[in-house]
């Protein structure tokens, strides 16, 4: 059954409601259907208030506001750059800036997500942290990052700041939307998958940001992170894992892009900044297969499971499945991108067709009585977010 | 005295090692290090410092220090290290990093 909640026709009078009145998640997809609506129809007829209304919405929603550690530990920091503030001159504050923005713009032009929480969070950063900190995180409530080993040597400097690579910002944040999603375990496999989702939508911020076709794109994480010392294009690259970097220093890229390869290890919470390799080369081929712009197809599929199917535990067997049926759901039954996600998953060595997830008969009926409330949410997902 | 540092974690999930005897090293970076320990009043730490759930990206530390008397392991992240043992995990992995040039 093809479910695109375009194909659910709800009138725009009724999205206008869910849009102004309902919870996070309903608003979310009421403003996912509006968009799909707008985008893929071209229906642009009578809807003139609701895209006011959504636009209202989501320009509520963004804030972006960036604090400096000043080189200690202390979060956030002293507030430096606030939203509608001009550029500070400091290049780590604008980048934090420009780049949360540049990662909000993804999920709501696109996804029509109201921020890291669907609900209008305010995105807050905090950069110059710690002295030669090469490293960036979320920790549950902010963006954090280091402005890498400043503190060494030029000649044995390693990293540059870590606001540089666009990427890296949209990582750590797509963190905070898994964080408010799938809730993904951060060990073992479910968090390579946590991961791998983090450098999936890491690299679409960048191409979206710079308007580039998935074959134009360099599918590298972390470009311009290394200093001029080290041998290496990035942390990591998706077209081709285990080749981003070969140096006498840090060693070899470690990360597998095959299920043969797979690394068992008890660092680094099981290998999740290592086996995410093999999730992040199976997108790539996917979005390579579909062509055009990766957000717009392999991107929507990737975006819909973590929202709605993936949970704590799962691990990249069921991430498969459920890609291969939401494309099902997204795109038809053996739709070719259907089809282009099994093949992007065999690819790596994991067959998508293999299992049936945990389905709910979910058609345009149930999908629409769940978004009011009247029917149970799936076990998998929480439709409420609040 | 013997310090065994590892990292792990963190964004380029790269593990950073470091072995530094203290009885061999200059005597300035020895006493610095003596000194970052007692600051932390490293002994007295409890042998897990970390959050509920892990962090993302945050990087991992353990931290091992042998004596002829005693010997103690300290593991712990960026956000949950107590203040006083941030400059200790900072030293360390500055010199885990030039060590790693060797």
């Amino acid at each position: 059954m093809h479910r695109h909640p375009l194909t659910c026709i709800l009138p725009p009078h009724m999205l206008q409601a869910i849009i102004e009145n309902g919870s996070a998640s309903q608003r979310d997809f009421a403003i996912l259907t509006f968009k799909a609506s707008e985008q893929f129809r071209g229906q642009r007829v009578g809807l003139t208030g609701l895209r006011a209304a959504v636009a209202s919405l989501v320009a509520a929603g963004k804030h972006r506001t960036v604090y400096d550690a000043q080189h200690g530990s202390s979060l956030p920091g002293t507030k430096v750059r606030d939203e509608g503030d001009l550029p500070s001159g400091d290049l780590a504050v604008d980048e934090a800036y420009d780049g949360s923005g540049a990662t909000y713009d993804l999920y709501s032009d696109i996804y029509g997500r109201n921020s890291i929480d669907g609900n209008g969070m305010k995105l807050d950063s905090t950069v110059h942290y710690q002295q030669g900190y090469d490293n960036a995180f979320w920790d549950g409530q902010q963006m954090v990052y280091g402005d890498g080993d400043e503190d060494s040597p030029p000649a044995q400097r390693l990293f540059n700041r870590f606001t540089i690579a666009i990427d890296v910002i949209g990582h750590e944040l797509t963190h905070g939307v898994t964080q408010f999603e799938a809730k993904l375990n951060y060990s073992q496999q479910s968090g390579a998958l946590n991961e791998s989702f983090s450098d999936v939508f890491g690299s679409l911020v960048k191409q979206h940001h710079l308007g580039q076709m998935a074959d134009k794109a360099d599918w590298i994480i972390g470009e311009g992170l290394f200093s001029s010392n080290v041998n290496g294009v990035g942390i990591r690259s998706m077209k081709a894992p285990g080749t981003a970097y070969d140096d006498p220093v840090l060693g070899k890229d470690p990360q597998p892009g095959h299920m043969k390869d797979y690394v068992n290890t008890v660092n680094d919470n099981g290998g999740v900044h290592i086996n995410s390799g093999i999730p992040n080369h199976a997108f790539y081929l996917i979005a390579m297969e579909l062509g055009g712009f990766a957000w717009e197809k392999a991107g929507l599929i990737w975006y819909l499971t973590l929202r709605d199917k993936l949970g704590a535990t799962s691990n990249f067997q069921e991430a498969a499945a459920l890609t291969y049926q939401v494309a099902a759901d997204q795109f038809g039954p053996d739709s070719l991108e259907q089809q282009a996600v099994s093949k992007g998953w065999a690819g790596v060595g994991i067959d998508a067709t293999a299992t049936t997830p945990p389905t709910s008969g979910d058609g345009c009926l149930s999908q629409m009585l769940r978004l009011i409330g009247a029917a149970p949410a799936k076990s998998t997902r929480r439709i409420d977010a609040d | 005295m013997r310090i065994k540092f590892e990292r792990s974690g963190g964004f380029a999930g790269m593990l950073l090692t470091g072995l530094f005897n203290l009885d061999q090293m200059d005597e300035k970076q020895s006493r610095e290090l003596r000194e970052l320990l007692d600051q932390a009043d490293f002994r007295k730490l409890p042998e897990q410092i970390v959050s509920n759930a892990p962090v993302p990206d945050q990087f991992t530390y353990t931290i091992s220090v042998e004596t002829k008397e005693w010997q103690h392991s300290v593991i712990t992240g960026d956000t949950s290290a107590p203040p006083e043992l941030q400059p200790l995990l900072q030293t360390l992995s500055k010199l885990a990093r030039s060590q790693a040039w060797k």
